[in-house]
């Protein structure tokens, strides 16, 4: 039950994907779409349920594992995955140019779209480090495209730019892959070499050079994916020029799930190094993430490259949740990474109306949205509210309970920074907030049309799913949940 | 592996560097992924699954992906040279420092032979390079190419080869990677009159 469970849930969105080929109408396609999709996220979540169930004795599969890492990622790409395909049929009927010939670019759009989400969903599940490795090159082969959409000259750039960045990327982490297996097995493996548990067994075997060096490539080379700095160059290109549902993907599904990879890495190969090498290594992406993307936002940035920008602080701040590794720090990253997927994937939404309306929000800070659609302002307002870590927003707990497991693991310097840099990031989109929202710029108010209600209805969805996670944050700490969370790999 | 093998992998690496045409630099690693397939059959003589999958390597990296970039150049002919480019010269010494950095930098890790080691070490960065000092956006994808074949002389040279499900899902990946490289390729030169990526330089803050 469980194995078929595990096979129909990238299975469905890669069917979805091709049936929407046969579709005859722009209309039979979005059906097909939104009925696929509502299929996915059902089964998804059901695995999630079986996968939390599992938490605190993690199940194996000939090709998978169950544990509570499993659990919360497959249920947060299942949720920003659904969103999105339902928001994306009111996106592509005000799609003007793109780049796929007229006739075909809508189902090139849903096949591209369907065939990423199937990988995404595919990721937290597996339970081999170079299967791993393909499902993440997968993601780029099935999202450049996509970010490249819209088929304008900027759109080039940015999907050009995140094809060779990230590919060599991975690159790099397949070199450090590929020493881990010789070493693991230096007369001969097998594909299970690399499941997780056998790294995890093998590590203390390795030689220290070539565990040393297999560590800083893979976790250095999908750094580059994830988009910590300084290997982020593609982030802020591809999240601002890729469709706003594409957007929304990436930034909340995409980035998490590869950090879940190489912190399957840390937990399973970090052993085999001197103490306080592996963690350190997270904690300076993660100082470094905070220290380039703060000034960004202080900037007076257009919308969707503000929202890249946020999206480079938070990566940032699930590496220093990580690299402290302590119970407390481990509750936050869990909380963030669910926060930072709701809060940000409504961010990218509301664009969808905002660059309808006010098209030079594409190149400027949007402003005097209040006045101008009440609704899109509240989509903008719970959306930058929350990531900027204002209270009650689940981001404002996960980042206190990162911060509290970063003393509690004795790493007061690092957490002093982060706490000093966090709190000039809350500043910097609390006035990109005030100016969005409340400036007092005369704005003509937008009609209420089809994509500003469902904004509407999306923002009140999101605001219950981001209190509701404030709740979780007291059950968290010191649960069997998040003591057992990477269970299936150690 | 022969010396004279290793060899010809890293200097067919540096002609893709130096060359101008893009055809002629396709043609070269179109070479060198043969030299490289047919080592991979000569080392999987007698067992039947390393010979399937060594055949299917070399169909996709010496013919069916080079076919594909020779069409995508055939569509996207350049008016006139790239002015962008650096003197050859420039470039073949940029490319050697890094990837003679690297080859000294990274210790043993485990392979057969020291040379293939460091033959494949220096392949993948000579792929790194390439996409970094070259601008036609084709040389990028023969950059992916290069490094790719880095990865494989490394899978030859590691004691019982990778797992054929690993170097199958490599040949797919690079067959998805270098189509998308192809139609963007495409694309940018349809809608900048040129392939030359370094026009592309728009998004900044």
């Amino acid at each position: 039950m469980t194995e078929a469970l595990v096979i129909v849930v990238p299975g469905l969105p890669i069917l979805s994907g091709l049936l929407i080929q046969l579709a005859g109408t722009p209309r039979g396609a979005d059906r097909i779409n939104i009925a696929g999709a509502v299929a996915t996220a059902a089964a998804a979540l059901t695995l999630t349920a079986v996968a939390l169930a599992h938490s605190a004795t993690p199940e194996h599969g000939s090709w998978y594992v169950l544990d509570g890492a499993t659990g919360a990622f497959v249920a947060v790409v299942a949720v920003v995955g659904l969103l999105s395909a339902l928001v994306s049929p009111a996106y592509l009927a005000g799609a003007g140019r793109s780049f796929f010939r007229a006739a075909r670019a809508r189902s090139w759009y849903y096949l591209g779209f369907h065939l990423f989400w199937a990988a995404l969903l595919a990721l937290p599940l597996v339970d081999n480090l170079a299967v791993a490795w393909l499902l993440v090159e997968a993601t780029t082969g099935a999202s450049a495209l996509l970010v490249a959409y819209s088929g304008r000259r900027a759109a080039l750039e940015a999907g050009w730019k995140y094809l060779v960045l990230t590919t060599f990327g991975v690159t790099v982490a397949l070199v450090g892959i590929l020493i881990l297996y010789v070493g693991l097995a230096p007369h001969g493996g097998l594909l299970s070499t690399l499941d997780w548990q056998n790294i995890a067994h093998g590590a203390g075997s390795l030689p220290p050079e070539s565990a040393l060096l297999a560590f800083l490539l893979i976790v250095g080379g999908l750094a580059t994916k994830i988009g910590w700095a300084p290997v982020h160059n593609w982030l802020p290109d591809a999240h601002s020029e890729a469709p706003p549902p594409v957007s929304a993907l990436l930034s909340a599904a995409l980035l998490p799930t590869v950090v879940l990879i190489a912190w399957r890495v840390l937990e399973t190969l970090g052993p085999a190094l001197r103490d306080g090498v592996a963690s350190g290594t997270f904690l300076a992406f993660g100082l470094v993430s905070l220290a380039i993307a703060v000034p960004f936002l202080w900037r007076p940035l257009a919308w969707k490259r503000l929202l890249a920008y946020s999206s480079l602080e938070h990566m940032g701040v699930l590496a220093l949740g990580i690299g402290f590794a302590t119970p407390l720090a481990t509750a936050g990253v869990v909380l963030h990474v669910a926060g930072h997927a709701l809060a940000k994937a409504l961010g990218f939404y509301a664009a969808a109306p905002l660059l309808r309306h006010q098209p030079e929000a594409a190149e400027r800070p949007a402003r005097g949205l209040a006045g101008a659609s009440p609704g899109t302002a509240a989509a903008v307002g719970v959306s930058l509210g929350s990531l900027s870590g204002l209270p009650p927003s689940p981001l404002f707990f996960s980042e206190l309970l990162v911060l509290l497991g970063g003393i509690d693991a004795g790493e007061i310097v690092v957490t002093a920074i982060a706490a000093t840099l966090l709190a000039c990031g809350f500043l910097g989109l609390a006035h990109a907030l005030i100016e969005g929202v409340v400036s007092d710029d005369r704005q003509r108010p937008w009609r209420r049309g089809r994509q500003v209600l469902a904004i509407e209805r999306l923002t009140v969805v999101i605001g219950v799913g981001l209190i509701g996670l404030s709740a979780t944050a007291y059950l968290l700490p010191g649960s069997t949940f998040v003591d057992r969370l990477m269970g299936g790999v150690g | 592996m022969s010396d004279a093998v290793i060899w010809s992998l890293v200097v067919s690496a540096l002609l893709v560097v130096v060359v101008r045409r893009r055809s002629v630099a396709i043609v070269v690693v179109a070479a060198q992924s043969l030299i490289l397939g047919a080592q991979a059959i000569a080392d999987a003589s007698g067992e039947s699954t390393a010979l399937l999958v060594a055949g299917a390597v070399l169909l996709a990296k010496g013919v069916v992906l080079p076919v594909l970039l020779i069409a995508v150049v055939t569509r996207t002919r350049e008016a006139s040279r790239i002015a962008t480019e650096r003197h050859p010269l420039a470039r073949l010494t940029l490319a050697l420092a890094v990837a003679l950095g690297l080859a000294a930098l990274v210790p043993r890790f485990g392979l057969t032979s020291a040379g293939a080691e460091h033959a494949a070490v220096g392949l993948v960065a000579l792929g790194i390079a390439t996409a970094i000092v070259r601008r036609p956006a084709i040389f990028q994808a023969l950059g992916f190419l290069l490094a790719e074949n880095g990865l494989y002389l490394a899978a030859l040279a590691a004691p019982g080869g990778l797992p054929a499900f690993i170097e199958l899902g490599l040949v797919f990946d690079l067959v998805v990677v270098i189509s998308v490289a192809g139609a963007f390729s495409a694309k940018i030169h349809e809608e900048l009159g040129t392939s030359d990526t370094s026009l592309l330089g728009g998004l900044r803050d």
